[in-house]
């Protein structure tokens, strides 16, 4: 250990000065390429060096992965290039020594059937990416190394820095007998924070403003759907965007059952747990204002506040409505602007969008917000003899972002960044960019002062939102420019609003965050389908006291053992 | 001897296919024991644990599994019966087309859909059933109230049927018309000599001559009693229409959801293939032993 | 046939109209798919083109004609398809003829039968077969694709069925002429077998076209796609059970946007199997004077 002192300390140091410095000089780029000729010539062996978060193997390792990807987004990007041609790998070989082999790649819709295949034929990569579900699995298996080590030794302070940003919370909870067995990409928590965007356009020229409570939601809704506000002389559109899944991840009934204090779920057929007053975790799902809100949507969906026909459709279909024009009114997260409002921005040139807090009862509501929003995993095969590689390989790919490889790190020049794993993002990503964005918008410049590893990230959203604000539309058009603005930097815009919320407090935390219990897992698939069945008919007109008995059968049916599994789960958490 | 060496080639002939077969058919059903365990893919089938018939019992416990299992019955029944009728019915009409290129298009259209996925083919359906549809312009106009077909426990089940029917329908009646042209055409001629009129041909000599192949697509098709089109209904339903819509692939599908639950797949797997079998071996021995007539 | 009556007429009218409907009914799909290929992308996202394309542009297809996924993914399929035909024929041939010999002349028949038969009820799922797909060693090639169904039980039964159709007379001539199973097989079943050929051919060769699922399971980098497997990817949602959209998710989902290419992709991916139909036909027409002269 004591060996290790002298670097750490050095990258101590070099931590401060970056965190210090954030706009920090140009040539701080040097340190990679030095440290790592430093490392090569001093380097013998794997065993006898000093640990160098960046430094190049003598003797090439190999490194077998497998990934789910999509194809390149960007049309600058070389036709018809595969992952094996990433300019990312072939710069990893240069710098690391590292050479990467897909033993397969998939299309990432596909990903996780290919993945079940080869756990089951017992065929795994050296590093893999793993989900939650697929982690216990393997951890039970014991068939994860111990990255403790590796991690102390081989974090770059970047990574370093971004792993402890929230205590060490995220790490922990993927460690085992004090055991690091992953390294949790984790985000804000706060992207799930649900908000109402709502056509600006429409507002004023039916002369309302935007509303803060239930009943001004209802007044304006009602105007849209009766007062033909795309003026086009038809009965053509309705209030709020539905579909149906419920509960879902976009065009869903989160947020509008939050804002009457309801908590039914998390985002999928799973309740949100909420803490009665003597700290026993509760169902959200079997609460009163479960019953209240879905009073209300029977009379707006009698209405015509809600389509006709929600109960049909599914995302595709809203996001056609909303693109269409058809519907001015949708719950969802901070990044609707960046899709599909821009949809409807290119489409209609009228069309303006805005972000309120999600209404509430008597003022505005409180939206759900998980603990730990961690949904990927780096995770290394306890086979592989070089753990600390896949560290390097973090290393390297934060290290990517830097201003110095921007000339090279181009798409146009084959560098592909989502098709290459394993990479960390800075938690606070979205947070970097807003406020380095925002800081360069006031001060009038052409381009940012950051330099370091989110460089990347930052500068493109930059270049969107100078282009919006100067009205250029020659690299993309008005809406894809305006959606990463008013995502991702706008004051009044989705993360915009969403700091806000973070920061009045204006939230609730779902207080379960631990994995599937056993019942959870048995009668899941069951209890989800007695959900959808009963909310989708009380909606659509059964007797409210449908609610009563949907609650009798969902605790007998498996939710009562589940809420003891759960509250089990609290008293071992804090034990 | 004689018989063997007589038999020796065919035997010979059968031996590419019956290699292939156990191989690829019969090598994977080894993996039917997962029926009977609690199946964990990372130890594989030697070392999950048995636990008997727990997976058929949790299965066949779960509420509205009868409800399900009624619901596959109906709609398979429903499907079946049609598949056979109305491509039996455009192949003999189409038999009856003298112009051999409207013949070819007719065929050529039937058989397009086939080349659809449900996925493809869902957005369309539901939209053409929707309530601002042409199904509901058209009910409008001859005055009728419209309907949300898709969300209607009454109607929905019948679109299934009827849009899988019309996807479908090219299949067998090519096997059909296939099966018009094998029949010998001196007995139209006779027929004709005899002054029997197409009406009468097509009763005494075209049903015939298909009877066989009809026969062998109707049994067949009863091993699919317990699969009622997965992939369709997948796309095609909601919650609303879960009491009349759903079945058991759909089911099951949804089980899988939360967690990979291989065990209970594999039982109702298992159960349906019992099934099916036990209703095409019934027939073809009942055929064969009161008929004397062999299926296949 | 030389003086229709007035019902024949009359039938004839109303099957032509029948037909007629049922023709437009098989085609509307294909219509709808190539207007929204052929519209705007603004249009066809808000879901405004039925069967007119709204805002007429052939951009969907100048950019397709760059896509070099399609193309590769393309030649993948026939190569499939050719290969996959060829060995699905001659194993269906030469199964079924054994089979379809009375029990009288074969004893065995119904054993093997129903030895074939149970595996179109039976299978031993996901997992295994893609375990027996990898012992055998054909994982990632093109054979993972023919091999495992290389044998179409079906259509062997159908097979079987028209041989069965094929008059007796036939084979004894042959025999007494001295000829063995093999050169009954070749010179006296298969002319006479065209149509029923043509049939399971069409069959088979559909089959292999539209199969896409097995591409995912045994092929380990797209670029040996074939067509539909690569199609399948296109189309695919995102997993219904996930609760929040990663950054990466959503700049999929800004991907997919592209409705008008993505349509363009599917209906010229169509294409070329249904000019298959027509061509086949030929032989349909052709089996049956066969046939008949025969006689």
């Amino acid at each position: 250990m004591k060996r290790i002192a002298p670097w750490k300390t050095m990258f101590a140091a070099a931590m401060t000065i970056s965190l210090l410095s954030v706009t920090a000089c140009s040539n701080s780029s040097d340190t990679p390429a030095n440290s790592a000729q430093a490392d090569t010539s001093g380097e013998e062996g794997q065993e006898t060096t000093t640990p160098e978060p960046l430094g190049k193997y003598a003797d090439t390792v190999t490194v077998t992965q497998v990934i789910g990807f999509n194809p390149p987004e960007d049309p600058r990007i070389p036709k018809g290039i595969t992952p094996e041609q990433n300019a990312y790998l072939k710069d990893l070989k240069e710098m690391l020594n590292i050479e990467v082999k897909y033993k397969w790649t998939v299309p990432a819709s596909q990903y996780e059937q290919k993945f079940s295949l080869a756990m089951a034929s017992a065929d795994l990569p050296d590093i893999l990416e793993l989900d939650q579900k697929n982690f216990e699995k393997l951890k039970k298996q014991g068939m994860l190394a111990d990255l403790t080590q590796a991690y102390e030794d081989y974090a770059s302070p970047a990574l370093k820095k971004y792993m402890e940003s929230d205590g060490g919370f995220a790490m922990k909870a993927f460690s085992a007998d004090g055991k690091l067995l992953a390294i949790p990409g984790f985000e804000d928590p706060f992207l799930s924070a649900q908000l109402l965007w709502i056509r600006k356009d429409w507002l004023d020229k039916l002369k309302l403003g935007p509303p803060a409570t239930m009943d001004e939601l209802e007044q304006v809704a009602l105007a849209f759907v009766r007062q033909d506000p795309d003026g086009n002389g038809k009965d053509d559109t309705y209030g709020i965007a539905a579909q149906k899944s419920l509960f879902y991840w976009g065009f869903d009934m989160r947020g509008l059952f939050n804002g009457f204090g309801a908590y039914p779920s998390v985002g999928d057929g799973q309740s949100a747990w909420l803490k009665d007053a003597e700290g026993r975790l509760i169902p959200g799902l079997i609460q009163p204002e479960v019953k209240t809100a879905l009073g209300k949507l029977q009379s707006w969906y009698k209405d015509g506040i809600l389509d006709k026909e929600f109960a049909l459709k599914d995302e595709n279909k809203s996001v056609e409505d909303i693109t269409a024009g058809k519907v001015g009114i949708s719950y969802g997260e901070w990044w609707y602007p960046n899709w599909p409002l821009n949809l409807n921005v290119d489409k209609d040139p009228t069309a303006e969008w805005m972000a309120v807090q999600i209404p509430g009862l008597d003022g505005s509501g409180q939206s759900l917000v998980p603990k730990m929003r961690s949904n990927r995993l780096v995770a290394v095969n306890q086979k592989f003899k070089h753990p600390e590689a896949a560290i390097k390989m973090i290393n390297f790919y934060l290290e990517m972002g830097n201003k110095a490889y921007m000339e090279k790190n181009k798409p146009e020049n084959g560098y592909v960044y989502n098709w290459f794993n394993p990479r960390i993002y800075n938690p606070a990503q979205i947070e970097t960019i807003y406020t380095e964005v925002n800081k360069a918008l006031e001060a009038n410049q052409t381009e940012i002062t950051l330099d370091d590893e989110n460089y990347k990230n930052v500068a493109d959203v930059f270049k969107a939102s100078k282009d919006y604000l100067a009205g250029d539309t020659t690299q993309a058009s008005k809406g894809v420019n305006w959606g990463q603005y008013f995502s991702r930097a706008a004051k009044d815009g989705g993360w915009g609003l969403t700091r806000q919320i973070k920061e009045s407090g204006a939230f609730v935390h779902n207080e379960f965050y631990g994995l599937p219990t056993k019942t959870q897992v048995d009668k899941g698939a069951q209890l989800d389908k007695l959900m959808l069945e009963s909310f989708t008919k009380i909606i659509m007109g059964a007797p409210l006291d449908e609610y009563d008995q949907f609650v009798a059968s969902w605790k007998a049916l498996g939710g009562d053992q589940i809420t003891e599994e759960v509250n089990a789960w609290l008293s071992e958490k804090e034990g | 001897m004689k018989t063997f060496r007589r038999e020796y080639p065919l035997h010979l002939m059968l031996l590419p296919g019956v290699v292939v077969t156990l191989i690829y058919a019969y090598g994977p059903m080894a993996g039917l024991v997962m029926a009977f365990q609690q199946f964990e893919p990372l130890a594989g089938f030697f070392r999950s644990s048995f636990i008997g018939f727990d997976n058929f019992t949790y299965v066949f416990a779960l509420p509205d599994f009868e409800r399900v299992v009624w619901n596959t019955v109906i709609i398979s029944i429903a499907k079946m019966l049609l598949f056979l009728l109305v491509p039996l019915i455009l192949a003999l009409l189409l038999n009856e087309v003298t112009k051999r290129w409207f013949s070819r298009l007719i065929q050529s259209a039937i058989f397009l859909p086939f080349f659809l996925s449900w996925t493809v083919l869902g957005g369309v359906i539901i939209e053409l059933f929707s309530l601002s549809g042409p199904v509901n312009g058209l009910a409008e106009a001859m005055g009728l109230d419209p309907v949300m077909f898709m969300l209607d426990n009454s109607w929905f089940r019948g679109i299934i049927i009827g849009t899988d029917v019309w996807k479908g329908m090219g299949y067998n009646m090519i096997v059909m018309l296939a099966a018009i042209t094998g029949i010998n055409a001196t007995l139209y001629e006779a027929a004709q000599v005899d002054g029997a009129s197409r009406w009468k041909q097509m009763l005494h000599i075209t049903l015939p001559g298909m009877a066989p192949i009809v026969i062998l697509l109707g049994v067949l098709s009863l091993g699919g009693i317990l699969s009622a089109g997965f992939e369709q209904i997948l796309i095609l339903y909601n919650p609303t229409v879960y009491e009349g819509g759903d079945v058991i692939d759909t089911f099951v599908y949804r089980l899988g959801m939360f967690s990979q639950q291989y065990g209970p797949a594999a039982a109702v797997g298992l159960f349906k293939s019992v099934i099916s079998v036990a209703l095409v071996a019934g027939t073809y021995y009942a055929a064969y032993k009161y008929n004397g007539y062999r299926i296949f | 046939m030389h003086n229709p009556t007035l019902s024949r007429r009359l039938f004839v009218i109303g099957n032509t109209l029948l037909l007629t409907l049922v023709t437009l009914l098989g085609i509307i799909p294909f219509v709808h798919l190539l207007s929204v290929s052929l519209s705007s992308n603004t249009a066809a996202m808000a879901g405004e083109v039925k069967l007119w394309p709204v805002g007429f542009n052939l951009d969907a297809y100048r950019y397709l004609g760059e896509k070099a996924e399609f193309f590769r993914s393309l030649w993948m399929s026939v190569e499939r398809v050719v290969l996959g035909t060829v060995i699905n024929l001659f194993l269906v041939f030469i199964t079924a003829y054994p089979l379809s010999k009375p029990g009288s002349q074969f004893r065995s028949r119904t054993a093997y039968v129903w030895f074939f038969a149970i595996t179109m009820f039976f299978g031993g799922g996901l997992i295994p077969t893609y375990m027996v797909v990898k012992m055998t060693g054909v994982i990632d090639s093109v054979w993972a694709l023919i091999l495992p169904g290389a044998l179409n039980v079906w259509n062997m039964i159908l097979m079987l069925n028209f041989f069965r159709s094929i008059p007796r007379e036939l084979d004894e001539a042959a025999t007494i002429d001295g000829a063995g199973h093999w050169t009954i097989l070749w010179r006296v079943y298969l002319p006479v077998s065209l149509p029923s050929i043509a049939t399971v051919g069409l069959f088979t060769i559909v089959g292999h076209w539209n199969s896409w699922f097995d591409g995912i399971l045994y092929l380990n980098s797209p670029d040996k796609y074939p067509l539909q497997t690569y199609l399948s990817t296109l189309i695919m949602s995102i997993n219904s059970q996930m609760t929040s959209l990663s950054i990466e998710q959503l700049e999929a989902m800004e991907n997919l946007s592209e409705k008008t290419l993505r349509t363009a992709q599917i209906f010229m991916g169509a294409l070329p199997i249904m000019l298959v139909y027509p061509f086949l036909q030929k032989y349909f027409v052709k089996g049956m004077t066969v046939g008949s002269v025969k006689e």
